[in-house]
């Protein structure tokens, strides 16, 4: 699976409305366990393991993005969650960088192969000055979900 | 171009796709009598790729290319065993490095004149950065590229030869 084929309208949301880093993630796994239909404790379960994954280093890079991400067991296959925040978050980023953009990746525990795929895309995606620009002044999630389809 | 084909080489990448391509590689070789070879690259440049943009910390690196070499082996010991049950030798390697460049080298190197992979994308973004290592080898490949699509005819296929 690619990154094209993991993204999902549905799983985008634009803007966040969460002001810390910890509730961004909650927002996002939030709407993933609503689209998947997950309990309670299999939401809090993810949520916990992105949290404890950037307790090891951040995942933020220098230009506004971050790429929270967790391999997840029983997931069937890989998702890709966008949100977009109108508020500048602290998130850990390089120099005390805030992050805008969240790409949260949730990928199956037996498939490393296709997790480190789909996070390489989404790099070299990011690494476009043009395409982050472009991503900031999306307003709404068809805007995100075009920008890759273009 | 050598044509019946005396070398083929098949990517091997974990997915589906590229099983499906494993199958069908061994029916022609078995039934063109060429040399079948079959590779899985750990992909350390998009490893290395992910530490320095921050996404991966060192720790997380050595964990994934050691899951990695693990899925490779998986799939390697996989490989023998379909051409074994198929009475057919089969060359295999486990390389490190960024997969088109290595698939390339190894064309190159062992005189492989056709390369199979499993399926490429639709073309549904024009955005080269989303492009994927399938569609990076069949544009640059230097010999012909057989692209094996999805599809359960070649389990009953395999069955049958």
């Amino acid at each position: 699976m690619t990154l094209l084929e993991a993204l999902d309208k549905n799983l985008i949301k634009v803007p966040l409305s969460s002001a810390d880093g910890n509730g961004v993630i909650d927002e996002l796994v939030s709407l993933f366990a609503k689209e998947r239909n997950l309990s309670p404790s299999e939401e809090k379960s993810i949520s916990e393991a992105v949290k404890a994954r950037e307790l090891l280093g951040s995942t933020a890079m220098d230009n506004g993005i971050a790429i929270p991400h967790a391999r997840i067991e029983g997931l069937d296959k890989s998702s890709v969650i966008i949100g977009i925040s109108r508020l500048p978050i602290a998130f850990g980023g390089p120099d005390g960088n805030v992050s805008k953009v969240f790409f949260l990746v949730l990928a199956p525990k037996d498939n490393p192969s296709e997790h480190v795929q789909i996070l390489s895309s989404i790099a070299k995606a990011a690494s476009s000055q043009l395409f982050v620009r472009m991503l900031l002044s999306s307003k709404t999630k068809d805007d995100v979900y075009q920008l890759f389809f273009e | 171009m050598k044509v019946p084909y005396s070398r083929i080489l098949v990517y091997l990448d974990g997915s589906e796709g590229s099983i499906n391509a494993l199958m069908y590689s061994i029916i022609l070789a078995k039934s063109t009598g060429a040399e079948l070879h079959a590779v899985y690259v750990v992909n350390t440049k998009a490893l290395g790729d992910l530490v320095r943009s921050h996404i991966f910390v060192d720790q997380e690196k050595a964990e994934y290319q050691e899951d990695l070499k693990k899925d490779a082996a998986r799939h390697i010991r996989h490989a023998e065993k379909l051409a074994s049950s198929k009475d057919l030798d089969i060359v295999t390697a486990v390389i490190e490095g960024s997969p088109h460049h290595v698939i390339l080298d190894y064309i190159k190197m062992h005189g492989i004149d056709m390369l199979a992979i499993g399926p490429v994308n639709a073309i549904r973004s024009r955005r080269d950065e989303l492009t994927s290592e399938n569609d990076r080898m069949l544009r640059t490949a230097p010999c012909p590229v057989l692209v094996v699509r999805e599809s359960d005819d070649i389990w009953e296929e395999f069955g049958e030869v």
